[in-house]
């Protein structure tokens, strides 16, 4: 959760179902007004100045879109094409209660596991590349890939287990050292990713590449 | 485990210790054994509001005498089912309570053997109120429909936010934290918890996958106090449905009270409002909204932060 204002839909930011009629949103439209006006006391102190205003342009745009029939229209084939919309396919005609045609997901994520650990510990001890790179006293990276490509484990199974984002992960093997985020928060995500692959001991390997890593020229 | 309700609100003034008296009278009404807490030390008055006018023992006792439990302090009041623990004889602010003691008391509280807890936290939102407002998932936040009251329930309510943050880092991690908050979202953002949550998703995505848990598991609850005819009623309706969307944070509104100047004719006679006025609007709404908190309890977690 934890989504920003901004990152709602239009729907999302007036509190109404895909399939609000116009009434509904015309009302979903004042509330709203009534809580983020300036002279507002249920937001009274909330926000800064600044933060009202967008807020208040974001539903005055989210009120003139969802109004007008056209602009509407085209706002939820946007929504469907970015997937925030599924155009439901109704089911049963012999259902008489009205039934919702959009339906808002957000994460059509499905979950990839990781093989199981006694597997990839047993990996790790069979293969020599792994010993070889796990030998030497320095640790980039570029090792973390050769090691985890080794182990046949998918950078999206990393990302689904650490929870770590995407663009972080690929920063670090990839050495792209001005990506990379502050020595504190690079530490946990090198011990996350570590313990990921069952790579031990981890406090020891997360120490080396943290000290491989300074090591490298800045950028 | 008894139920515990910290009971907190920023100004003075906004009823926090009526409503901790008044709930507490309830509670004991419907024959649960009911301990109210007065922590609003320095300006303790819970004991007045429950008929307790000269409290013979109290809180500051525990905090003297080594060997004292908590429930040795405990008195009688007038009621049945309804016991006090009075902060009456401190002289000190619960904001300088020192750090051991603080864990003592945390520990007792949770230990006592009562269906039901209150604690009346006063006013401010030092580290000592925080913690025990976190002491259990259901805190209660009070405030009047004015602007200076709702600025200072705001301010808890960030300020709770954090210190529950603040539990899962170290002091230099927390520091490196605020570091980045500001490098990211501008020196405005210190006081802004959501968007230091935004920082940890991305940095801690598996603390914030604990945070959220953690969070989840509150059901804090909002009472509009002194809610007059022409106030909006729908207010608490509305900062309830904007915290949960600004903040990510759940918070259920239970109800306003209405203002009745028969509440200060209560006080002033020492006589319970309650069974006095049992009949007026004030009182109506008093029951109702502590129907709506013991409804929506569920059950009594355990937190073990310290
Ligand atoms: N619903 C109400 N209608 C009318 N008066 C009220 C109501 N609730 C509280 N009051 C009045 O407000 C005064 C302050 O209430 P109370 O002492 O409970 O506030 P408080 O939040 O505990 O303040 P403090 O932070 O100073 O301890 C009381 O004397 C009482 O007369
Ligand atoms: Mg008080």
């Amino acid at each position: 959760m934890q989504k920003g204002f901004e990152q709602l839909n239009y729907y999302e930011m007036l509190d109404i179902k895909p399939d609000a009629v116009p009434f509904e949103i015309r009302h979903a439209y004042n509330a709203a007004l009534q809580v983020y006006q300036p002279g507002s006391l249920a937001s009274y102190s909330f926000f800064s100045g600044d933060e009202r205003r967008d807020i208040l342009s974001l539903i005055e745009k989210a009120y003139a879109t969802l109004i007008n029939d056209q602009a509407r229209k085209d706002y939820n084939e946007e929504l469907i094409s970015r997937g925030e919309l599924n155009a439901e396919k109704v089911a049963s005609p012999a259902v008489k209660k009205p039934v919702s045609i959009f339906n808002i997901s957000h994460s059509p994520a499905v979950r990839i596991v990781i093989t199981n650990n006694e597997a990839l510990k047993r990996k790790i001890n069979q293969s020599q590349l792994i010993g070889d790179i796990l030998a030497q006293n320095a640790l980039c990276g570029a090792d973390l890939k050769k090691i985890r490509s080794e182990l046949g484990v998918e950078i999206e199974q990393i990302a689904q287990e650490t929870k770590i984002r995407h663009d972080h992960l690929r920063s670090m093997e990839e050495d792209h050292i001005a990506r990379l985020p502050a020595a504190v928060f690079l530490k946990g995500f090198v011990r996350s990713y570590l313990k990921c692959l069952c790579l031990e001991p981890v406090e020891e390997l997360s120490t080396r590449y943290m000290d491989t890593v300074a090591r490298f020229p800045q950028k | 485990m008894a139920y515990i309700w910290p009971i907190g609100g920023g100004k003075g003034g906004s009823g926090k210790s009526f409503l901790t008296s008044s709930l507490g009278r309830l509670s004991a009404g419907l024959g649960k054994r009911t301990l109210v807490i007065d922590l609003d030390l320095g300006a303790a008055n819970l004991h007045t509001l429950v008929g307790v006018p000269y409290p013979k023992k109290g809180f500051s006792d525990f905090i003297r005498k080594k060997t004292l439990r908590l429930e040795d302090t405990v008195v009688e009041t007038p009621f049945e089912n309804l016991f006090l623990i009075s902060g009456a004889h401190d002289n000190f602010d619960i904001a300088n309570l020192p750090y051991e003691q603080k864990i003592k008391t945390l520990r007792a509280i949770m230990k006592l053997d009562y269906d039901s807890v209150l604690l009346d936290l006063g006013a401010g939102t030092s580290f000592n109120t925080l913690d025990f407002f976190l002491i259990s998932q259901h805190g209660i936040f009070i405030t009047t429909p004015e602007p200076t009251s709702i600025e200072n329930v705001y301010r808890l309510l960030r300020s709770i936010y954090f210190r529950r943050i603040r539990y899962c880092f170290n002091v230099t991690d927390f520091k490196a934290l605020e570091d980045e908050v500001v490098i990211r979202f501008g020196s405005g953002s210190v006081s802004k918890p959501e968007c230091m949550i935004k920082v940890i998703a991305d940095v801690y995505p598996e603390k914030h996958e604990q945070l959220q848990d953690a969070f989840s598991a509150f059901r804090f609850k909002l009472i509009i106090n002194q809610v007059r005819k022409h106030d909006n009623a729908a207010l608490g309706m509305q900062m309830s449905r904007m915290i949960e969307k600004h903040l990510g944070l759940h918070i259920e509104f239970a109800g306003n009270v209405a203002y009745d100047d028969h509440v200060h004719d209560a006080v002033c006679q020492q006589v319970s409002f309650l069974e006095r006025y049992s009949y007026t609007r004030t009182a109506c709404d008093l029951r109702e909204v502590s129907r709506q908190i013991v409804q929506s309890a569920g059950k009594q977690m355990v937190f073990n932060y310290m």
